[in-house]
């Protein structure tokens, strides 16, 4: 007993570097590669905030392009109520359709108070949190494009894990073909991602939009993801080697929508018992 | 008014990470931490264990702020286990020095040598841990190597100003 009190007291030192860096790695791999813990991450509340009034004062200087992006996003919005009211007006007297309006998504807009673009495992900081309805697993997307899923959520902010991270896989169609396939990120650059599982036989050309498919309910159907840049196909290779232009400027996000799908826990559901 | 000194130090170290020097993207690669002044700084008279201690907590903090568990806390318990062996084997009686450890206080090939060395030991940790594989280690080689350079010429620069 004496010996072994004697051999700490030598080594102490070193024994609490082991047990701090042990502790340290335990964190590192119970929390990767998403991380789950909303108050180890910058969706911790005070953290939080001090970005939160940081990324309000630099708002202000990009206000302009904000405009403009806005009065873009608006005309679009406008241009497709108007194609969707002409289309709705005939069939006005078949009350049908609107039975299923209760199992509308729901889009909750929120702004990015922090994120990272420069890692292989980036995250994004928002504003809205349990309060305001917001669940691990949901979907965020931006006027430009898809954005990524929400990993964490505290009281009042939610921690996102976008496209660009290395362990991201969002299910997509490529258009005009429209056959499925994922994407993957390498964490190399934040314009570009991969595409997976695009097999021989598919037709894909350079300048083929890339497009959400819907499954698993966690996007909308056709929310762009990408602009094939590169499709390569060796002689052997059963798969293609697709390289797509991401739609949303990550670098320059600052506002985005959350998807709130009422019927999302019955597809898990579903999805589970099948399985 | 050393600890204080210190307390500000470290504050302000974070506070400039966070709000500065993490929003900094220069080509993607280069991301300094510069906050490891405040653990470098230190004066040799803290207990190993203490600064230790210091140390992980420090690397906690910016883990929250990173949104990295662990990865922050395990190099920065790292740098403040090897810096007073590291000050002791540069120095010539160390225990004469009571001041926060700059150039002024230990010369400067001296203070220089022991930046080096713990900023290339700090990043090459924070980098490797975060990727979390070698997929892509021509990519983390650059970051640890171009983020090293800048956080070492700014701390640089920083010990000029204040104590030239």
């Amino acid at each position: 007993m004496r010996s072994l009190l004697q051999f700490i007291g030598r080594h102490f030192n070193f024994l609490l570097l082991l047990l701090l860096e042990i502790v340290a790695f335990v964190l590192m791999a119970t929390m990767q590669p998403f991380r789950q813990a909303a108050f180890l991450t910058s969706a911790n509340r005070l953290v939080a905030q001090i970005n939160s009034v940081a990324s309000d004062v630099t708002a202000y200087f990009s206000l302009r392009t904000q405009n403009e992006e806005l009065a873009r996003e608006n005309a679009d919005l406008r241009f497709a109520l108007e194609t969707l009211r002409n289309r709705i007006e005939p069939l006005e007297e078949d009350s049908s359709l609107y039975q299923y309006a209760h199992l509308m998504n729901d889009y909750i807009p929120a702004r990015v108070v922090d994120l990272t673009t420069d890692r292989p495992h980036n995250h994004l900081t928002l504003n809205k949190g349990l309060r305001d309805g917001i669940r691990p697993g949901q979907g965020v997307i931006s006027a430009e494009g898809v954005v990524g899923t929400v990993s964490a959520v505290s009281e009042y902010y939610a921690l996102v894990v976008p496209l660009i991270h290395t362990q991201t896989r969002i299910s997509c169609r490529i258009l005009p073909s429209g056959s499925t396939c994922f994407t993957s990120w390498n964490g190399v650059s934040d314009r570009y991602a991969a595409l997976e599982d695009v097999a021989r036989h598919v037709s894909i050309a350079v300048g083929d939009t890339v497009v959400t498919s819907g499954l698993g309910g966690i996007f909308e159907e056709n929310t762009p993801v990408g602009i094939v840049e590169q499709a390569e196909l060796g002689e052997h290779d059963s798969y293609y080697r697709v390289r797509i232009r991401l739609t949303t400027d990550f670098r320059h996000l600052r506002y985005v929508q959350i998807i709130s799908n009422p019927t999302i826990e019955e597809i898990r559901e579903i999805e589970h018992a099948s399985i | 008014m050393q600890a204080f000194s210190n307390i500000v130090r470290f504050v302000v170290c974070i506070l400039l990470q966070m709000l500065l020097f993490n929003r900094l993207w220069l080509f993607g690669i280069c991301h300094p931490y510069v906050y490891i002044l405040c653990l470098l700084a230190l004066p040799i008279q803290v207990p190993r264990w203490v600064e230790m201690l210091i140390g992980a907590a420090t690397g906690l903090i910016m883990d929250c702020i990173c949104s990295s568990p662990g990865v922050h806390m395990a190099a920065c318990t790292l740098v403040a286990y090897l810096r007073p062996m590291m000050i002791k084997a540069l120095v010539q009686e160390p225990d004469r020095v009571v001041q926060d450890i700059s150039s002024a206080v230990i010369g400067k090939t001296e203070y220089l040598k022991l930046l080096v060395l713990l900023t290339l030991i700090h990043h090459t940790a924070v980098f490797m841990f975060d990727a979390w594989s070698l997929a892509a280690w021509w990519l983390t080689l650059i970051r640890i190597v171009c983020s090293s350079a800048l956080t070492i010429l700014l701390l640089l620069a920083y010990d000029r100003l204040r104590y030239a």
